[in-house]
């Protein structure tokens, strides 16, 4: 391991090498070994660890009060849950189930489908003897009228 | 759904015996709303039992063991939403929204799919992330934040210094993109694992490690910048 990956590995799981994979602590461990780099880099990781776990707010006993007396004000004053529709378990489990067969970027594909069978059914322009007459396409063409 | 209480004709014939009872298995067959279980009296105490129970019990409109839950699991709804917004009255607005959200749809609360933690703290997080993104700018580094952040330290100096630190900590933080400062919420929330934090987010672990790892490579860069 490269004290550039270190950090990479760092910043992803923390300074706690317990909370490292496995897989890789037992190779970080020993770069710290023999690392001077790497070990100024853990003392970085565990300076912002402390620093974050002393910055991040708490909330107030009071404030649990207020939500807990809030909440149950409101429930009072709110109807019953609704009884959930008698199929939507049943749709929810069939979507769940059905999800692992869904490849990637099955909506884009629903939609290519949809395109595939519009275009297949929609009728195609009825073409009048192309042979016959080769500049039957031009009439179609706006042509501005002489203005004398 | 009942069954319909439509009289069933005599059958006229086996063959016609045959295809009501087909039509009776049919019927038997089709998904129906399960009566939410009510709590039986003098049985069981509220504190003792487990959130699915509690959300069933609520479901059936007992308010009492809703509240169970929110005295069980409101300090957490709070403490995300409060890290997210960085403010303390929006985060009590949004873990009330939570909470009432999560009543609402007590009866449609399906314990196989999800637990009820996963569940709450998830609305909850999406509550926060919206309203932080609604609000254009991340945490209010407010005076009275930042001074709840500056514990007094021993000695002036120190103080000042660990005060400045602190500062710039929350400053940073607050340019935090939602998302990121919501995975580092998590990160620091003890007794919650990765995966869970991932379910929480709706993103793979391997996401989660990506948003952290953005998270802290910024907050080294704004904290020395």
């Amino acid at each position: 391991m490269t004290p550039s990956r270190f950090a990479r590995l760092l910043d992803t799981h923390g300074a706690r090498p317990e909370a490292w994979p496995t897989a890789r602590r037992a190779e970080a461990e020993a770069l710290l070994g023999r690392s001077a780099e790497a070990r100024r880099q853990l003392a970085a990781a565990q300076r912002l660890d402390a620093a974050l776990e002393r910055a991040l707010p708490q909330p107030s006993p009071a404030a649990l009060a207020r939500l807990q007396a809030r909440v149950a004000r409101e429930i009072a004053r709110s109807p019953l849950p609704a009884p959930p529709h008698p199929w939507a378990h049943a749709w929810a489990r069939l979507g769940l189930a059905l999800r692992p067969a869904a490849p990637a970027g099955y909506g884009a594909l629903a939609a290519m489908a949809t395109c595939a069978l519009w275009l297949s059914l929609a009728p195609s322009p009825a073409v009048s003897d192309p042979i016959g007459d080769p500049l039957a396409p031009l009439q179609t063409l706006p042509l501005a009228e002489d203005p004398l | 759904m009942p069954q319909p209480p439509m009289p069933i004709p005599l059958a006229q014939s086996p063959d016609a015996a045959e295809a009501l009872l087909r039509r009776a298995d049919l019927l038997a067959a089709l998904p129906r709303a399960a009566a939410p279980p009510v709590r039986p009296t003098g049985l069981m105490p509220r504190e003792a039992a487990e959130d699915d129970t509690l959300m069933a019990w609520a479901a059936a409109g007992d308010r009492a063991a809703f509240g169970v839950l929110v005295a069980r699991h409101g300090e957490r709804a709070l403490r995300i939403a409060l890290r997210v917004l960085g403010n303390a009255e929006e985060a009590e607005e949004v873990a009330q929204e939570a909470f009432l959200r999560a009543w609402q749809a007590a009866a449609s609360f399906d314990p196989a799919r999800a637990r009820f933690t996963t569940w709450l703290h998830r609305i909850t997080l999406n509550l926060a992330i919206d309203r932080s993104r609604r609000r254009g700018k991340a945490v209010n580094a407010d005076e009275e934040a930042l001074a709840r952040l500056a514990d007094p330290a021993p000695g002036p100096e120190a103080a000042a210094v660990a005060a400045e630190d602190r500062a710039a900590l929350a400053d940073a933080l607050a340019r935090l993109p939602a998302r990121q400062r919501a995975a580092i919420a998590l990160a620091y929330e003890e007794g919650l694992s990765g995966a869970e934090a991932a379910a929480l987010l709706d993103v793979s672990e391997r996401a989660l490690e990506g948003l952290l790892r953005r998270a802290r490579l910024m907050l080294r860069r704004l904290m020395t910048s």
